[in-house]
């Protein structure tokens, strides 16, 4: 009975180290591929941040007033400053 | 050795058998310590640079350098992480599949790969700085049989989103993360981190276990500049058309400071090159822009008055035997000082650098920072040329009052110019604005320094009317702008001849003025090296003045001073 008692623990601890090193390779697993969405998204973050700052280049919007909306600079007299009284 | 007590003949069995039993056991944690100690003791370094390994993961390589930007945050240059792949051809199992697969996810021809495969060694790059999605995707591959024999090398990428705005300024950076050129270089140190102290845990496969702390320490610092990616714009603009306009230049630079704190707002440069500006590493005999200096000095040391009527000795001035200066532009025999400048007349500047004297217009000169290179230290800012006065002849005194024999950069003319515009005090230019580190702390470089007082402020006061005057009625009219008091000098200097002398059809043209009068906010300086067109700094040069400066006071709004336009 005592034996019995002894083998039992073991298989029980036995199992539990078994149990645990599944969940570790799978968390692993898990976390790499996390890991790996993380660096994609953040990849493509940069490169939309990138074309965000092209098309806001000045020499862009400004032909792009140009050509499609037909502006012109307005000179600096032609400018009202409103200013806080 | 023994002694048998002789009323017990069990006690010598169980106590010396529990003294050797004892020993036993004592024995192996004995051992164990030894071994414990020894390994503390003289194996240390040996075991905690194994437990460093083993634990911790440095990550110097895989870091990003940090941005330059302009004043308002636009990003000039950024880095991405980008990488390279290369095939092993070695350790490559499937040459048939691992091809197929390559030539799918690069998007490139068999074909192609094969012809690269076949020319190259063991090991060759089949692309390099690929984008993330394809990365990825040959990643994920590596360490099945298809990926064996592929290797992925981290590269970084700098992206200028501005293109070529600027970038004689930014400069240039490797694919090392290495400053080259330019703002890159001086700054590297900054830009880039500390190899040796950035450490992060790496978990059992090596994966790198990241926390918030340490993503904030990896952070680098990024350096905002002090310009204004809208006004280099502008600046760049006004100058790529007048090179295209006027045909035949060499070099041109137009750059443009705040008056009141030295902070360059745009220099362009052309042609452009990464990371030489040629605002601070261009050097030229300034010609009659410099004429404002030595009137400023003249009539600052009290030597001559505003009101002053000078001889033009019938506009054919001889200055020592055989040097004879001649003013062709007009038919005047007596000039005024407003006049001298309205009409550029060398005999007149000339006459008043004699009259200051070779030792003052020295050290006058000197003090307008000339001769020296600014605290900036651009890479390969240059001083000028200014030889010192003892040196000087009759001659040279009285042609440094025009701006011959003196070389200056374009940085310390506006510089000067900025001076005479603020009341007679020099600011120390800045072309760094800040640099902000990793966690939040920044580094202000641009707070206004008085670097000393040139000019009394009733000289400045004077000295604006005069400049006015030359935009309003002399040399500087197509610089006028309505609704605003502009203020001005042209330059039409020659060139020095490779055969010796001037040559009369090589010329620097250039424009240095400020506005408006009343409150000056910009200094604009444009510099045409040798335009094919129009020769003059009033024809080719003023124009681009005009240009730069009009979008400059549109777009900060600075309100006329002129009320009847």
């Amino acid at each position: 009975m005592k034996l019995f008692g002894i083998v039992f623990v073991i298989a029980l601890f036995g199992f539990g180290v078994v149990m645990m090193r599944i969940e570790i390779n799978r968390s692993g697993r898990t976390i790499s591929q996390l890991q790996n969405e993380v660096e994609v998204k953040e990849a493509r973050n940069q490169y939309l941040q990138l074309e965000i700052s092209r098309l806001s280049s000045p020499e862009n919007i400004t032909r792009l007033a140009q050509e499609k909306l037909g502006m012109v600079p307005a000179k600096p007299h032609e400018i009202v400053v409103l200013e806080d009284k | 050795m023994f002694k048998k007590p002789a009323n017990s003949p069990f006690v010598f069995n169980v106590k010396s058998r529990m003294r050797v039993a004892g020993m036993i056991i004592l024995l192996a944690p004995l051992v164990i310590f030894g071994r414990l100690f020894y390994m503390q003791t003289f194996l240390y370094e040996e075991f905690s640079s194994k437990a460093e390994r083993a634990i911790y993961n440095y990550l110097a390589e895989d870091r990003l350098r940090g941005k330059i930007l302009d004043i308002n945050g636009r990003e000039l240059a950024e880095s991405v992480r980008t990488h390279s792949c290369g095939v092993n051809k070695r350790y490559v199992q499937d040459k048939s599949k691992t091809v197929a697969f390559l030539a799918e996810t690069l998007g490139m021809g068999k074909k192609q790969i094969l012809t690269k495969w076949n020319r190259s060694g063991n090991f060759f790059f089949i692309a390099k700085k690929i984008k993330p999605d394809k990365y990825i995707k040959i990643s994920q591959i590596l360490r099945t049989r298809l990926g064996q024999g592929l290797e992925l090398t981290p590269e970084y990428e700098r992206i200028h989103p501005y293109g070529n705005s600027a970038l004689d300024i930014v400069g240039a950076s490797n694919s090392k993360n290495y400053g080259l050129s330019g703002i890159e270089q001086m700054y590297n140190r900054e830009l880039s981190q500390d190899i040796s102290k950035k450490r992060a845990k790496r978990a059992r496969r090596g994966e790198i276990i990241y926390d918030r702390k340490l993503k904030e320490e990896l952070s680098v610092a990024n350096v905002y500049l002090t310009i204004d990616a809208v006004a280099q714009f502008y600046a760049e603009n006004a100058l790529k058309k007048a090179v295209e306009d006027v045909g035949g230049v060499e070099h041109a630079i137009a750059v443009v400071q705040e008056t009141k704190t030295g902070k360059i707002l745009a220099a362009a440069s052309y042609p452009v090159k990464d990371g030489q500006s040629l605002a601070f590493q261009f050097t030229y005999e300034p010609g009659s822009t410099f004429k404002t200096i030595a009137i400023s000095s003249a009539l600052d040391a009290g030597v001559v008055r505003v009101t002053d009527s000078i001889d033009m000795d019938g506009r054919k001035w001889e200055i020592a035997r055989g040097v004879v200066v001649h003013d062709n532009q007009h038919k005047k025999d007596f000039l005024s000082i407003p006049e001298i400048m309205q009409l550029s007349s060398n005999i007149g500047a000339g006459k008043i650098a004699l009259e200051l004297g070779a030792k003052n217009l020295f050290y006058y000169i000197k003090g307008f920072g000339f001769g020296t290179k600014t605290d900036i230290n651009f890479n390969g800012e240059s001083k000028g040329n200014l030889p010192h006065f003892s040196k000087w002849t009759k001659v040279d005194t009285a042609t440094k009052g025009y701006g011959y024999g003196v070389a200056v950069t374009p940085i310390q003319l506006i510089n000067a110019y900025s001076a005479v515009a603020n009341g007679g005090i020099l600011m120390q230019p800045h072309i760094v604005d800040r640099i902000e580190y990793a966690g939040g702390k920044v580094e202000k470089k641009s707070k206004p320094v008085k670097i000393r007082r040139v000019i009394k402020q009733e000289t400045s006061d004077v000295m604006k009317k005069v400049l006015q005057s030359v935009v309003e009625v002399g040399s500087g009219k197509r610089a006028q702008i309505t609704g605003y008091q502009v203020a001005g000098k042209t330059g039409t200097a020659e060139k020095l001849s490779k055969e010796g002398g001037y040559a009369k059809r090589s010329h620097v043209a250039s424009f240095c003025g400020f506005a408006p009068v009343s409150d000056p906010q910009f200094t604009v300086l444009v510099v045409l090296d040798n335009p094919g067109k129009y020769s003059f700094g009033g024809t080719a040069a003023a124009p681009v003045f005009k240009e730069i400066m009009e979008r400059m006071l549109a777009m900060k709004g600075v309100a006329p001073d002129q009320l009847d336009f």
